[in-house]
C-alpha cells in the first residue's frame, strides 16, 4: 500500500506541467539524436547529458529518462528503415523490420515497435513498483563491506559483458581506473598524478570523457565512412492493421516478461534479452520460416523485451548502483552529477525523487507513443540530412556540453583528446564501456575498500563475515558464470547475423 | 523533387531550432541564478556613498568551488539573488567544483583579474581547515582578502536512533573508555568532522589515535552509515543531519557552541552536559583576490551587512538551517587567523596534518 502511495505521489510530481514538458522534450530530442544513423542511445545520452545538468535533479533525470527512451526508439527507427542498429540490442529488430520496410510495411513495423515499447514499458513500471521497495527496505543495512562486494560484482559483470576479448576489456578497465586516480584521492585528500597543475588536481571530468569516447568518436567514424544515408521507399501509414496487432499482442507480452525478469538481474543487458525474446518467438511460432522475411512478431517481441529490460534495469541501477547496459552506465554518471549516489540509500533519502522518475518513465513512454506515431515521417526525412551538415552540429553540442559541466576549457580539450582516442579504440576493436565504468566505479571501490578496513580490526575479513556482503560476493561468482554463458550465446547470434550482412556498430 | 527540397528545409530548420534551444538551455541557469535586474540602481547609488567609483557596472561572477546544491552553493545563490536586485547588475553563480574546493579558488584568486568582478565563496573547509590539514595547501589566507562572513551552522553529534546512549555525557564517558570501538564518519581526512572529533576527543581526554575514522564523500553518505550501524557517530551541521533526523533514523545527543540552536531548541548543548569548549562551527562568506580595490571590499561589506538583516534573506538561510552571522572584513580576517592557528595546533596534535 505504501508503495502505491509513493507511486501515486510520484505521478503527481511527474505530471506537473514543467515535468511533462521535460519528458516530452527529452523524448523528442532523444528520438531526434537516436534517429541519426549510427548514433545510438549511448551517444545520444552522452551528447545531451550536460544540457540537462543545468536543470533541477528531478527534472534533469526525467529529461534524461525521456532522452533514453526516445533514443532507443530512434534507434529502432533506423534499424527498421535503414537496417542500421544504433546498439546491439536493436539487431533483432533489423532482422524482420528491414524486410518489412522493403515490403512497404515499414510504417506498421514502426507503429508496432512503438506500441510494443509502450506495453513493455508499462509492465516495467508495474514491476518496478513491486520490486524496488523490497530492495529499498534493505537500504540502511548496506554499509561499506556490502558496497565493496557490490562494486566487485558490478565490475566483474561489466567486464565480462562488454563482449569481445576478456583481456582487452580488463585492460581497458584498468586504464579507466588509472585515469580516475588523477586528482584528489577520495579517502586521503592528497592530490595524485597532478604534476603540479591545479587543473589536474581537479581530476578528469567523466562527462567530457564520455562525450569524447562516444559522441566525438562517432562523428569521426561518420566522416571516415563518408556516411551518406539512403532511405528505401515510402514507409506507409504507421498505424498497424488489426491483423498486425492481433499477431503481435502475445509476442509483446512474452517479450516484455522475458525482458523484465532477466533485466532485474544486475548485468543483464537489453542486447541479451532482445535476442532471447526474438529466438523464443521463433521457437513458439507456428511458422518459424517467416522469421527473417518480414514477420511482425519478430519486431514486436524484441522491441518489447528491449524496453522492458531498460525499465527493469533502473532497479539494479537505482537500488544497487549497477548499470546493466552502456546507456545506463551514462545515466549513472548523470545521477552522480546531481550528487545522487545510486544505492539502497537513494530510496531512503530521496524516495520522492526515485518515484517521480519511475512515474515519469511511464509518462515518457506514453509521450513516445503520442509524439512518434504522427511524427515518423519527420524522422524519416531527418535521415536524409547530409552528414556534412550533421557532423559540425553534433560537434557544437559536444563542445558546449563538455564546457558547461565545470565551465572549463580544459574539459573541452579532454573531450576532444578522448574523441581521438575513442576513434582508435573503435578502429582496433577495444571496448570503451569497461573504461568508462571503471572510471566511474573505481573511486567508489577504493573508497569502500578503505572504509571497510577502517571499520574494524579484522580488516577485509568482515566482508565474508557479514551476511549480505558474502551473499553478494557468491552471487557475483555465480552470475559471472551465467552471464558468460549467455554472453557467448549473444555473441554467436551477433556473429551469425553479421555474416548475413547487418552492420553492427 | 520540389517537395523533397521543402522537406529538407523543414528538417534543417528544426535542427537549427533544437541546436539553439539546447544552447539556450545551457544558458538558462544564468537568468535563474540572477533574475533580471529591476530598476533599483537609484537605491544602490544611495547606499554607495559619495566618494565611491561606480561598482558594479557589469556582471559579477560569483565562483562557488563546489557542485550545485550543497550548503555553500545554496547560500551563494540566495546572496547572488539579493545582491543582483540590490545593485541592478547580474551576480552570476558559477560552479567550479573539484579538488576539494581548490580548483575554483585557484581560478577566482589566482587566474581572474583582481578587479572586483570575480568573487569567491569561501567556507570553513576551503580556508582554515585546508591550511591546517595540509602542510602545502595550494590556497592559503595569503591569497585572499576575507571580505564578509554571511552565515554559520552549528555542529551536532548524531548516533543511531536505537543507540544505547541518551545523553552526551555518558556517550563521552564510553568513548573515553573504549576509544578502540569508536568509529566516526568524516568528509575528507581533514574536514569539518575530523576537526570536530579531534576537538571533542581532546576535550574529554580520550585517545584520538585509537579511534577509527571512516572517510566518506559527504554528509549525505556519512549520516546513513551511522543510521545503518556501520559507524558509531557522525558529526555534521544540523542542516546536513536533518533529513535522517526527520526520518527518525538517527538521534542528536548534543550540539556545539554556547547556546542551543534555534533549529533544535530541545537538544542540549555539550556545555550543558558538562563538556565545555566544543566550538567548531561551519561558516561561509566571500573573498576577493589580493589587490582588489578597497572600494569594492567596502561596498560588499555594506551590502552583506544589509543583506543579513533582510527578513526575506534570513528566511532563506533558516530554510537551510543556516544562521546569519555577518562579520566585516577586519573581524572576519581576525576570526579566520585565530581559527587557522587553533586548527593547525589541533591537527598537529591529532596527527591529521599532512
Amino acid at each position: 500500500m505504501d508503495t502505491l502511495h509513493l507511486l501515486l505521489s510520484g505521478f503527481a510530481e511527474a505530471l506537473t506541467l514543467e515535468n511533462v514538458l521535460m519528458a516530452a522534450i527529452g523524448a523528442l530530442v532523444g528520438t531526434f539524436v537516436g534517429v541519426l544513423p549510427g548514433l545510438g542511445p549511448t551517444s545520444a545520452i552522452a551528447i545531451l547529458l550536460p544540457v540537462t545538468a543545468v536543470l533541477e535533479p528531478t527534472q534533469g533525470i526525467i529529461m534524461l529518462a525521456g532522452i533514453y527512451y526516445g533514443a532507443m526508439y530512434g534507434g529502432s527507427t533506423t534499424a527498421i528503415l535503414l537496417n542500421i542498429p544504433g546498439e546491439l540490442s536493436s539487431v533483432p529488430t533489423c532482422l524482420d523490420g528491414y524486410p518489412l520496410a522493403k515490403q512497404g510495411k515499414g510504417g506498421p513495423a514502426l507503429g508496432i515497435s512503438a506500441i510494443g515499447s509502450f506495453v513493455a514499458g508499462t509492465m516495467g513500471v508495474i514491476g518496478l513498483a513491486f520490486f524496488a521497495p523490497v530492495l529499498a527496505d534493505q537500504a540502511l543495512k548496506f554499509g561499506p563491506p556490502e558496497y565493496l562486494a557490490l562494486m566487485v560484482l558490478a565490475l566483474t559483470l561489466m567486464v565480462s559483458l562488454s563482449g569481445g576479448s576478456f583481456l582487452k576489456a580488463f585492460m581497458m578497465g584498468a586504464f579507466g581506473y588509472a585515469l580516475s586516480l588523477i586528482g584528489l584521492g577520495p579517502s586521503t585528500g592528497v592530490p595524485r598524478f597532478d604534476y603540479g597543475s591545479a587543473k589536474l588536481v581537479g581530476g578528469l571530468d567523466m562527462i567530457s570523457i564520455i562525450i569524447g569516447l562516444f559522441a566525438i568518436t562517432e562523428v569521426l567514424k561518420g566522416i571516415e565512412e563518408k556516411r551518406v544515408t539512403t532511405v528505401i521507399g515510402k514507409p506507409g501509414s504507421v498505424y498497424p492493421s488489426k491483423a498486425d496487432l492481433r499477431e503481435s499482442a502475445k509476442p509483446m507480452v512474452r517479450g516484455g516478461l522475458v525482458g523484465f525478469f532477466l533485466g532485474l538481474l544486475p548485468g543483464c543487458s537489453a542486447a541479451i534479452t532482445s535476442f532471447l525474446a526474438y529466438d523464443l518467438e521463433k521457437k513458439v511460432s507456428k511458422h518459424p520460416e517467416r522469421f527473417g522475411h518480414g514477420a511482425m512478431e519478430g519486431v514486436a517481441a524484441p522491441e518489447a523485451a528491449n524496453n522492458a529490460t531498460s525499465s527493469a534495469g533502473f532497479i539494479p541501477l537505482f537500488s544497487l548502483g549497477i548499470p546493466s547496459s552502456p546507456p545506463l552506465a551514462i545515466l549513472l554518471a548523470g545521477l552522480m552529477i546531481y550528487g545522487l549516489t545510486p544505492g539502497p540509500v537513494l530510496f531512503e533519502q530521496n524516495s520522492g525523487f526515485v518515484w517521480a522518475v519511475i512515474a515519469s518513465m511511464f509518462i515518457g513512454n506514453a509521450m513516445l507513443l503520442v509524439l512518434n506515431l504522427p511524427m515518423v515521417w519527420l524522422w524519416v526525412k531527418l535521415t536524409r540530412v547530409p552528414y556534412g551538415i550533421m557532423a559540425p552540429i553534433i560537434l557544437i553540442f559536444c563542445t558546449i556540453g563538455a564546457y558547461s559541466v565545470r565551465n572549463s576549457m580544459f574539459d573541452v580539450f579532454v573531450a576532444f583528446l578522448f574523441g581521438g582516442l575513442g576513434y582508435l579504440f573503435s578502429k582496433y576493436k577495444w571496448p570503451v564501456v569497461p573504461l568508462v565504468l571503471c572510471f566511474i566505479l573505481g573511486p567508489l571501490l577504493e573508497e569502500s575498500l578503505i572504509q571497510t578496513t577502517a571499520m574494524s580490526e579484522q580488516g577485509l575479513a568482515i566482508v565474508l563475515q557479514r551476511p549480505i556482503s558474502s551473499v553478494i560476493l557468491f552471487a557475483a561468482a555465480g552470475l559471472l558464470v551465467i552471464s558468460l554463458l549467455l554472453n557467448r550465446r549473444t555473441q554467436k547470434r551477433v556473429r551469425e547475423e553479421r555474416e548475413r550482412g547487418i552492420d553492427v556498430s | 523533387m520540389k517537395t523533397a527540397h521543402i522537406w529538407f528545409r523543414v528538417a534543417f530548420s528544426l535542427l537549427i531550432a533544437v541546436a539553439t534551444a539546447a544552447c539556450g538551455a545551457g544558458k538558462a541557469q544564468q537568468p535563474a541564478a540572477s533574475p533580471p535586474a529591476t530598476l533599483q540602481s537609484s537605491a544602490a547609488e544611495q547606499s554607495a556613498g559619495q566618494t565611491e567609483t561606480a561598482y558594479p557596472t557589469r556582471q559579477v561572477e560569483y565562483i562557488v568551488p563546489y557542485s550545485a546544491g550543497g550548503g555553500v552553493d545554496l547560500v551563494a545563490r540566495a546572496a547572488a539573488d539579493y545582491l543582483s536586485r540590490e545593485w541592478g547588475q547580474p551576480i552570476v553563480v558559477v560552479n567550479k567544483p573539484g579538488g576539494g574546493g581548490t580548483v575554483g579558488a585557484e581560478y577566482a584568486l589566482k587566474q581572474a583579474k583582481p578587479d572586483g568582478y570575480t568573487v569567491l565563496a569561501v567556507n570553513v573547509s576551503n580556508t582554515t581547515m585546508l591550511t591546517a590539514g595540509m602542510k602545502r595547501a595550494l590556497i592559503t589566507s595569503e591569497d585572499q582578502i576575507y571580505t564578509a562572513r554571511i552565515g554559520k551552522g552549528t555542529m551536532a553529534f548524531a548516533v543511531k536512533e536505537d543507540a544505547p546512549w541518551n545523553d552526551f555525557h555518558s556517550f563521552s564517558q564510553w568513548a573515553k573508555e573504549h576509544p578502540d570501538q569508536l568509529t566516526w564518519t568524516s568528509v575528507g581526512p581533514a574536514g569539518f568532522s575530523a576537526f570536530a572529533a579531534a576537538q571533542w576527543l581532546d576535550t574529554i581526554k580520550a585517545d584520538f589515535s585509537k579511534t577509527r575514522m571512516i572517510v566518506t564523500k559527504g554528509a549525505s553518505d556519512s549520516v546513513p552509515k551511522v543510521a545503518g550501524g556501520h559507524a558509531v557517530v557522525a558529526i555534521h551541521t544540523i542542516g546536513e543531519i536533518n533529513p535522517m533526523l526527520q526520518a527518525k533514523k538517527v538521534k542528536i545527543l548534543a550540539v556545539g557552541g554556547t547556546e542551543r540552536s534555534p533549529f533544535l531548541p530541545d537538544v542540549p548543548t555539550a556545555k550543558e552536559q558538562g563538556i565545555d569548549g566544543l566550538n567548531v562551527f561551519w561558516w561561509t562568506g566571500v573573498s576577493f583576490p589580493k589587490g582588489t580595490p578597497e572600494a569594492v571590499i567596502k561596498k560588499w561589506e555594506t551590502a552583506v551587512a544589509k543583506m543579513t538583516s533582510d527578513a526575506d534573506f534570513v528566511k532563506k538561510l533558516h530554510d537551510l538551517q543556516v544562521e546569519p552571522a555577518y562579520a566585516d572584513s577586519a573581524r572576519f580576517t581576525a576570526d579566520v587567523e585565530k581559527e587557522t592557528r587553533y586548527y593547525t595546533d589541533l591537527a598537529t596534535k591529532s596527527n591529521i596534518r599532512k
